[in-house]
């Protein structure tokens, strides 16, 4: 029978130790383990985009990432979201009413995230191919790219030229 | 689902790494970025006993620059051809394909390595290598040794690789001077695998009809070269000839029979005439390299 593993990570700005078997995967570290169940498993197949995650600062799939490969890395989950971008990307969500049953915010929203911070103008379809990668069955997709656009013009406009 | 249960193993360098994969040959897998191998182990489609997962070693992250070409390191990201944080020896063409591969999460932990080790003809990698001319460097305990992507890739899923063989770079040929290049993937989504995947070089030799190279994607278990539609290009140097046109050649490439091919394999040869008619009206058209 294999061993269990033991790394040290951070997660959410926090000094995590974590003993786990070694198949498990980073989403299942995160929910299981750590408790923090913002971040979602729809497919655990890479193609849903519900469990992506910051790690150093890169959106990844957790559900594609095993626990064990994040010795050292710097995790952010949805929980831990924080800042004016998304502040204004919840708001913007809520005006535009792009969640529904909420089962893929966490996902969008990391995604979203990481569009907003690259400060670059995006058409609506730029937007529309950036969010592929993030399946909502309610099928809101108008009221999500709706609320990314807003968000990436304010948060351009906002710093001025 | 979750992966079934395996002993996980973490080398620090190629050399560990090798020596791990000969111990442990009779059921190993080696996982960098695992963006294809994980949702295979998720859905339990592969079971391997161990796990050497090289994103910890260094040296496969390396890029060589020389004036023949570059030898990129196996657990190079397609992120990071995305945005040539690593040099694009063929003029864009690198960038260009890495942009299409699955999504930015995918493409953050994905590697060229994974992707060729993967074999799988509707990815970008396979076809876009074997354009290119690319040679995989593969690693054992015997030594190293370099196999041109032409005869690595052996089918679905099947490479020359070893068992206990592991691939540490992927050396690419800097792309001829006044050669274009044009790259067409159909996918009926953003980030989907192809349905057809052409990649097309042109190269102005001074003769009076320029250098064609035409190289089809997702039709095979292999990346094929379209003998039979560079000719058919060869006797028209405006390189204008319609899908219709196509469709003959490429059927004789892809060996179908359009007289007895299913409604199936005539629609699919139509989407392969499509993309390949869309990759050489793009030869020249995408942005180069930085």
């Amino acid at each position: 029978m294999p061993h269990d593993l033991t790394i040290a990570l951070r997660v959410n700005g926090r000094k995590t130790e974590a003993t786990f078997p070694a198949r498990t995967t980073l989403a299942d570290l995160l929910r299981d383990r750590l408790g923090l169940t913002g971040t979602h498993l729809g497919c655990e197949q890479g193609v849903c985009g519900a469990c992506t995650v910051f790690v150093d600062d890169l959106p990844v799939r957790a559900c594609l990432t095993l626990a064990a490969a994040c010795e050292g890395a710097e995790v952010v989950t949805v929980e831990a979201l924080e800042g004016p971008d998304v502040e204004a990307l919840r708001a913007d969500f809520s005006r535009e009413g792009a969640l529904q049953c909420g089962f893929c915010t966490p996902g969008m929203l990391i995604t979203a995230c990481d569009l907003v911070r690259r400060r670059e103008p995006l058409a609506r379809e730029e937007i529309q191919e950036a969010m592929a990668g993030n399946i909502c069955r309610c099928t809101g997709y108008n009221g999500i790219v709706r609320a990314i656009e807003k968000t990436v013009d304010a948060r351009i406009c906002a710093e001025g030229p | 689902m979750k992966p079934a249960n395996f002993a996980y193993h973490r080398p620090g360098t190629c050399t560990e790494a090798a020596d791990l994969l000969y111990r442990l040959r009779d059921d190993v897998k080696v996982i960098a970025g695992g963006q294809s191998l994980l949702p295979l182990m998720n859905m339990r489609l592969a079971e391997p006993a161990h796990l050497v997962d090289v994103s910890a070693v260094p040296e496969l992250r390396r890029t060589d620059l020389t004036a023949e070409g570059a030898t990129y390191g196996a657990a190079t990201t397609h992120m990071m051809f995305e945005h040539q944080l690593v040099p694009d020896v063929a003029d864009g063409l690198l960038s260009h394909a890495a942009r299409g591969i699955g999504y930015r999460a995918i493409r953050n932990r994905g590697t060229v390595g994974g992707s060729l080790a993967h074999s799988d003809s509707s990815a970008e990698w396979p076809t876009v290598m074997s354009a290119l001319g690319a040679t995989v460097h593969a690693l054992s305990v015997r030594g190293e040794r370099r196999i041109p992507v032409t005869e690595f890739l052996l089918g679905f899923f099947s490479t020359a690789l070893a068992d206990d063989e592991l691939i540490t770079a992927v050396s690419v040929p800097r792309i001829a001077p006044g050669t274009q290049w044009g790259m067409y993937k159909m996918a009926r989504k953003p980030g989907e695998f192809a349905d057809s995947l052409a990649v097309v070089q042109v190269r102005d030799t001074g003769a009076s009809t320029p250098a064609v190279s035409v190289w089809l994607g997702a039709a095979k278990d292999v990346p094929l070269r379209l003998k039979h539609v560079e000719k058919a290009l060869a006797d028209r140097p405006d390189r204008s000839l319609l899908p219709a046109d196509l469709s003959g050649p490429l059927a004789a490439d892809i060996g179908a029979d359009t007289a007895t091919a299913s409604p199936h394999d005539r629609h699919a040869l139509q989407l392969h005439a499509v993309t390949v008619h869309r990759a050489l009206m793009a030869v020249g058209k995408a942005p180069h390299a930085a």
